[in-house]
């Protein structure tokens, strides 16, 4: 019993202090999203699109393009798609602490992590297609950031259907850690690929530019508040998976 | 407005819907999963409620 | 079956055995692969008919435009679609006999390295897949190409051929092994592999395009897109020999 009670200390586990904080960063993620979503509009200020014939002076500034509102969309896509990347970060991580000792605790947490994982990756393309679709008029486009959340997503999707397809939980779980690092390593390749092969056909139209200061105070205002949404996400649904497990195990003892 | 201004501000009208509904997708699909879990919670704590009782029973039924 | 290289060991009984270094283990199980092969021919074939078929189906969906198309531009991503297709197909045969007759967990007996299990499997099915393009690369010049004229440049299209199913045999041994234990088998299979293998097609394709399209510069995409699918290769070879133990124990 004791052994137990010491290999347990090591495992993660529901109600420790990550969880009496969770509550409180989802509260301040939260508050911190809300505030760089008033920051992307009222404190950022817009980005130029479209040159304009015509020169006119608005709020103190000489201004000769159109005016973009639909670029307001990039201060909430790109802290998604960076929590997206995080959440899979460390679900390949416990893949690996699993694969390593064979704990069944952390498949639990890989499991989750890759969850939160396809709920940012969902996010990010929802706002992807929104700006696409009005910055270019269409719906889709083979363009790399598009194509590269894509794949992500598909191998998310596909991390799931193999979990869905076998029943055996040792197996499930080695597979399923299998998968999870070979998408950790596959994402960053998939990302640069698209980027570093100059397209012998269409060019390729990337709109980073620079950013400034108030620009990037309210992206890492937002990115602050949406680490703290996706931590705060990954404990509550950690605390519900073990209590049902636990459920399942004094279900268990109470049926001998 | 002059032309110009009314140029400079063209594209504002007709992207808000997709701004708005950017934002707002969003928060529906954290809300959805926070939604999900909060009744997975529920459904496994009144299970721990009907365990507990059980086995409050079987002890009285022992200790008799 | 361990002649000359080997090692000596004495075993806890006291009997003096050879055991075979790794190189001979590997080429013990690729050979066993390969006669298991030639005797029936049953993959080859079919993974030939398979391409074939594929080509004729190509002909039906782009017969129509067959003029205003501009064949020299999509032939390279259509010839790869046609080898990930075939592929598909000969990486979900490769398990299944194993599986069937049970020699896997023959194979799981002897005190081996499982990661030299994957490279000869993973050699097998790249022989396999190279001997199926031998024959459908030029079924497909003679089907789609000999209309116009590719750029002389064609003779490249070898490269990147070699590199893209080195890559596809790699990590399709390691996805085949996965999934030959789930239910669904092959849908599974081209669930994982087709998102997993995106980077490789990707550049792949853009250095067959380069090649056979032959505009201005295409030497620099090509080299750069040899080279990121190259290094693709590693990765992938790499992380197939680390998570194959735990792959094929489960």
């Amino acid at each position: 019993m004791s052994e137990t009670k010491r290999r347990a200390a090591k495992l993660p586990e529901a109600g420790q202090w990550p969880d009496r904080i969770a509550p409180w960063m989802l509260l301040a993620g939260a508050v911190l999203t809300t505030i760089g979503f008033l920051m992307a509009f009222f404190y950022a200020g817009p980005v130029n699109g479209a040159a304009v014939d015509g020169v006119e002076l608005i709020g103190g500034q000489m201004v000769s393009s159109k005016l973009l509102l639909s670029q307001k969309i990039f201060y909430f896509h790109m802290p998604v798609a960076i929590v997206s990347f995080a959440s899979l970060a460390f679900a390949g991580y416990y893949a690996i602490r699993f694969l390593m000792t064979k704990e069944q605790r952390f498949d639990t947490c890989s499991k989750i992590g890759m969850e939160i994982a396809l709920l940012f990756v969902v996010c990010t393309m929802v706002t992807g297609e929104m700006w696409t679709r009005f910055e270019w008029g269409v719906w889709w486009t083979w363009e790399p950031r598009l194509t590269t959340y894509l794949i992500l997503m598909l191998v998310v999707i596909a991390y799931f259907v193999l979990r869905s397809a076998i029943d055996e939980p040792e197996r499930r779980a080695t597979y399923a850690a299998v998968i999870s690092v070979i998408a950790l390593v596959d994402v960053p390749i998939c990302y640069m690929v698209t980027r570093l092969i100059p397209s012998s056909i269409h060019p390729v139209v990337l709109r980073e530019g620079g950013m400034s200061a108030d620009m990037g105070m309210t992206v890492a205002v937002v990115m602050a508040g949406m680490c703290m949404v996706g931590f705060g996400l990954y404990r509550l649904r950690f605390r519900q998976v073990r209590l049902a497990q636990r459920v399942e195990a004094m279900k268990e003892q109470l049926e001998d | 407005m002059n032309e110009v201004l009314a140029e400079i501000y063209s594209t504002i009208l007709p992207s808000a819907p997709y701004i708005i509904a950017a934002y707002a997708l969003i928060w529906l699909a954290l809300l959805v999963y926070v939604f999900i879990v909060m009744r997975g919670m529920k459904k496994s704590e009144a299970q721990m409620a009907v365990l507990e009782e059980a086995l409050a029973e079987r002890n009285a039924k022992t200790a008799r | 079956m361990a002649s000359g290289k080997g090692v000596d060991v004495r075993t806890a009984g006291g009997v003096a055995l050879r055991k075979p270094s790794t190189f001979q283990q590997y080429k013990t199980l690729l050979r066993k692969d390969l006669e298991q092969e030639f005797r029936t021919k049953e993959m080859l074939t079919s993974m030939g008919i398979y391409a074939l078929l594929v080509l004729i189906v190509y002909g039906a969906a782009l017969g129509q435009t067959a003029q205003a198309l501009d064949v020299l531009q999509v032939a390279g991503g259509l010839l790869w679609a046609l080898i990930v297709f075939t592929s598909l197909l000969g990486l979900n045969r490769s398990f299944g006999h194993e599986k069937e007759q049970g020699c896997l967990e023959g194979i799981l007996l002897v005190p081996l390295d499982r990661s030299v299990v994957f490279l000869a499997k993973a050699t097998s099915n790249l022989l396999f897949l190279l001997a199926v393009e031998v024959i459908s690369v030029p079924l497909f010049y003679f089907f789609f190409l000999t209309s116009v004229s590719p750029s002389e440049s064609f003779g490249l299209i070898v490269a990147p051929l070699f590199v893209g199913t080195v890559g596809m045999a790699g990590i399709g041994t390691l996805l085949s092994t996965i999934t030959v234990n789930t239910r669904g088998k092959d849908v599974m299979l081209a669930v994982l592999f087709v998102p997993l293998i995106f980077p490789l097609l990707y550049a792949c394709a853009s250095a067959t395009t380069a090649v056979v399209v032959g505009s201005d510069g295409y030497l620099d995409v090509f080299f750069q897109s040899l080279v990121l699918a190259g290094g693709y290769d590693v990765i992938m070879l790499l992380l197939g020999w680390v998570l194959y133990d735990f792959v094929i124990s489960a």
